[in-house]
């Protein structure tokens, strides 16, 4: 006889755990499985908190050398990257086994292995059968690797670039997104000359262009050389380099010791066999459901990577809470479209809702008005260089539809914007709610009051 | 993005009701919805404007002895509406009197067929009639007009509501597609629907969605009053008490048995020429049933 659980949850990133959780709690049995011998899927294993560690790291060596404009020198940094990689997988290793003790708090049944649907009602667990009542899909997304590529070791994806191998002396990054970045930043700090190639004509494509130039600036200034509008047509493989021959803006061939391709990113919905349960899967591997997570069957669920864009840690995990809600017979659906973007970049680059040419796109009139962070004393005290808080709003309502910051802890301060904009709150609002002096927060404020034509500051 | 404000919490709430939203904040007519909005949204919250009521919160006992009894929540719901339709619609009600006396010798020549049916025809199945009729020739009056009054929803269909007195409050039950039927079927229904009104066994899907309302208060006394509209409909027919008038033929009196008509109407709808216009036309049915068949 195979066993049964209440309901499965198959994938264990945020999504996947906040899912099971929840259903948990709400008193289901819950069995999470996932292929990772640790809990928190990419985002804790190989994503988010890894790269944040990281990018803290690169971001005390560009501080301490900044800091020599200030007269203080602390000499050329030694990176013990044995080290380095033992402190960032310690944290990793923190939160993950953390989340083990609040499956084991809350009675979910974890299990190591490859689930396979194959039946409508049962999965194959690396030989072991599971019957559910209910099922959530919650697993994610990998890396796309470009075809005709060659296969070498030092063409590396985001997972291997976070492994933190070693720090190539010329490295090129295909994929200007905000994954490329964020790698750019890191291993620039650590002493990578790098080339960004990105196909689209900014850098960070979808984000405000005003924004993108901050950061196109900022990280040049670092050493990171970047290539927009352009195709890498072909990568060449020898023992003393990997050659990209780019098309475009650049044309020319840029030589590497690694690549770390970052071109996006491709649900998983392909591997689990899905058909067998009756789900239909695109060719871009995206199980579909809808607000409430349903798929075509109600009683299996997706949430996450898996049902498409905008992949992100913190969608997932609403979709999650969602889903189980919905699962255990709640009335819930996910009824927001405001899904904040950060890059963790140097300087951080964070937007919600609508930029402008999405709103010229719509149709929709919309006024802008931003704040520049030279004018920030908290930001020049802090050593913080050009940032922007700019408010995208509706020039009638003058209701919040929409922002983006660039500068030091912008995916911090997006927060407030983000929860404005839930509240329906307008300029008006955000520009009477005091804000502390001195604060990048403020920065919000200032931003509001310049559309209003209050504001003193400028 | 919705152009409705309203928080995430309110927004789940909403959802957990099956209360929609932008629907909500039209019928109410705002832009802002809070988690008050949607308590017992069902039941169409009145919005009037707010009125300083503080001076009626009077210690009634300091002047005498008082009991106190609780308003029931049907009775709650009834003020409510009653108190939005007073305050949000323009009303205007005219006076009218129309002719009984052929009514009256034709109930009198149907008496028996009546008791062999086992039913009792009354005047007000008449009145039923007579106002599907009017309704008929007069489409303005079976008409509704959305809530934020940009549209006016003309019916195709009858259905006459009749407000009924009972122990526990008003209700309004319908006899639907009246125009399609039967003076015996309609005295009928009349009688099986206030029956059953009275025991409370009227179902919801036998209320609402009239076209007009009669209320009656023939039975009780009273020359004339004036009756608040049911919305959505946009006018209701009140009926007093029969009382026999003197006509003058030239020179020579004449007692004529009289049915005073109150018709309170919406005059975003409709104007005085048509309500007078109407109320006429429909004292011409009553006074000579024959108009109705042509």
């Amino acid at each position: 006889m195979s066993e049964h659980t209440e309901l499965l949850v198959i994938g264990a990133g945020p999504g996947g755990y906040a899912c099971a959780f929840r259903a948990a709690d709400l008193g289901r049995k819950v069995t999470l499985v996932d292929a990772r011998d640790a809990l928190g899927g990419v985002c804790l294993n190989e994503g988010c908190i890894p790269s944040k560690a990281l990018l803290h790291a690169a971001e005390v060596i560009r501080e301490a050398r900044h800091m020599a404009d200030w007269g203080i020198t602390f000499g050329k940094p030694r990176v013990d990257l044995d080290r380095l990689r033992a402190t960032k997988d310690a944290i990793v290793g923190q939160l993950t086994g953390g989340l083990g003790g609040l499956a084991d708090r809350r009675k979910v049944s974890t299990r190591q292995g490859k689930a396979r649907f194959t039946g409508p009602n049962r999965v194959d667990v690396d030989g072991t059968e599971l019957e559910f009542d209910q099922a959530v899909i919650a697993v994610g997304s990998a890396p796309v690797r470009l075809p005709g590529w060659p296969d070498d070791p030092r063409i590396w994806d985001s997972t291997a670039a976070l492994e933190l191998r070693e720090i190539p002396k010329r490295l090129a990054i295909v994929g200007g997104g905000i994954i490329g970045l964020e790698m750019a930043t890191i291993y620039a700090a650590l002493g990578s000359a790098v080339t960004v190639v990105e196909l689209a004509d900014q850098i960070a494509p979808g984000a405000d262009p005003d924004g993108v130039r901050i950061l196109h600036a900022a990280l040049e200034t670092q050493g990171v050389t970047i290539h927009t509008a352009t195709q890498v047509n072909e990568v060449k493989a020898s023992r003393a380099a990997l050659t990209l021959t780019c098309r475009g803006q650049f044309d020319g061939t840029i030589k590497a010791d690694v690549i770390i391709q970052s071109v996006g990113r491709r649900a998983n919905g392909d591997r689990i066999d899905a058909q067998a349960a009756g789900l239909s899967v695109s060719d871009k591997g995206i199980i579909a459901a809808d607000d409430a997570g349903r798929t075509e069957h109600p009683h299996i669920f997706a949430i996450g990577d898996v049902t498409g864009n905008p992949m992100l840690a913190h969608r997932a995990t609403h979709q999650g809470h969602i889903a189980a809600e919905v699962a255990c017979g709640h009335r819930a659906a996910l009824g927001t479209v405001l899904i904040p973007s950060v890059a963790y970049t140097n300087p951080e680059l964070a937007w919600v809702g609508l930029t402008q040419a999405q709103a010229k796109a719509e149709g929709r009139t919309v006024r802008a008005a931003s704040f520049p962070w030279a004018a920030s004393g908290r930001n020049l005290a802090s050593g913080g260089g050009d940032g922007m808080t700019k408010l995208i709003h509706d020039p009638q309502t003058k209701r919040i539809l929409g922002a983006t910051i660039i500068g030091r802890n912008a995916g911090e301060l997006i927060a407030e914007i983000t929860l404005a904009m839930e509240l329906g709150a307008g300029l008006e609002d955000i520009a009477l709610t005091i804000h502390a002096h001195p604060t990048l927060s403020e920065t919000v404020a200032f931003a509001a009051e310049r559309a209003l034509g209050t504001l003193t500051d400028l | 993005m919705t152009d409705i404000i309203a928080s995430p919490s309110t927004r789940r709430r909403a959802l957990e009701k099956g209360v929609d939203i932008e629907a909500l904040a039209h019928r109410l007519g705002r832009s802002t919805i809070g988690p008050e909005d949607l308590e017992d949204s069902g039941g169409g919250k009145a919005s009037g404007p707010a009125a300083d009521t503080s001076y009626w919160e009077v210690d009634h006992a300091h002047y005498g002895p008082v009991t106190e009894e609780p308003v029931s929540r049907f009775a709650r719901i009834a003020a409510r509406n009653l108190a939005a339709a007073q305050t949000l619609i323009p009303a205007v009600t005219h006076h009218d009197r129309a002719d009984v006396s052929m009514i009256e010798s034709l109930r009198a020549d149907w008496k028996s067929q009546a008791q062999a049916r086992g039913v009792r025809l009354t005047a007000l199945a008449f009145h039923v009639t007579a106002l599907s009729c009017a309704l008929r020739q007069f489409p303005r009056f079976n008409a509704s007009l959305s809530a934020d009054a940009t549209r006016l929803i003309l019916k195709e269909y009858v259905h006459i509501g009749i407000a009924v007195d009972t122990a526990h409050g008003l209700m309004v039950p319908v006899i639907r597609n009246a125009d399609r039927k039967g003076l015996w079927q309609i005295a009928a229904e009349i009688a099986d629907l206030a029956a059953r009104a009275q025991a409370r066994k009227i179902g919801p899907d036998e209320m609402g969605g009239a076209s007009m309302t009669i209320t009656n208060l023939g039975g009780i006394g009273g020359n004339a009053f004036t009756p608040i509209v049911n919305p959505p409909e946009v006018a209701i027919l009140g009926l007093t008490r029969t009382e026999t008038v003197t006509v003058w033929d030239g020179e020579t009196p004449r007692p004529v048995p009289m049915v005073p008509l109150d018709l309170s109407y919406d005059h975003r709808v409709i104007n005085g020429a048509d309500a007078a216009r109407f109320l006429t036309h429909y004292a011409g049915l009553i006074a000579d049933p024959r108009r109705m068949l042509i």
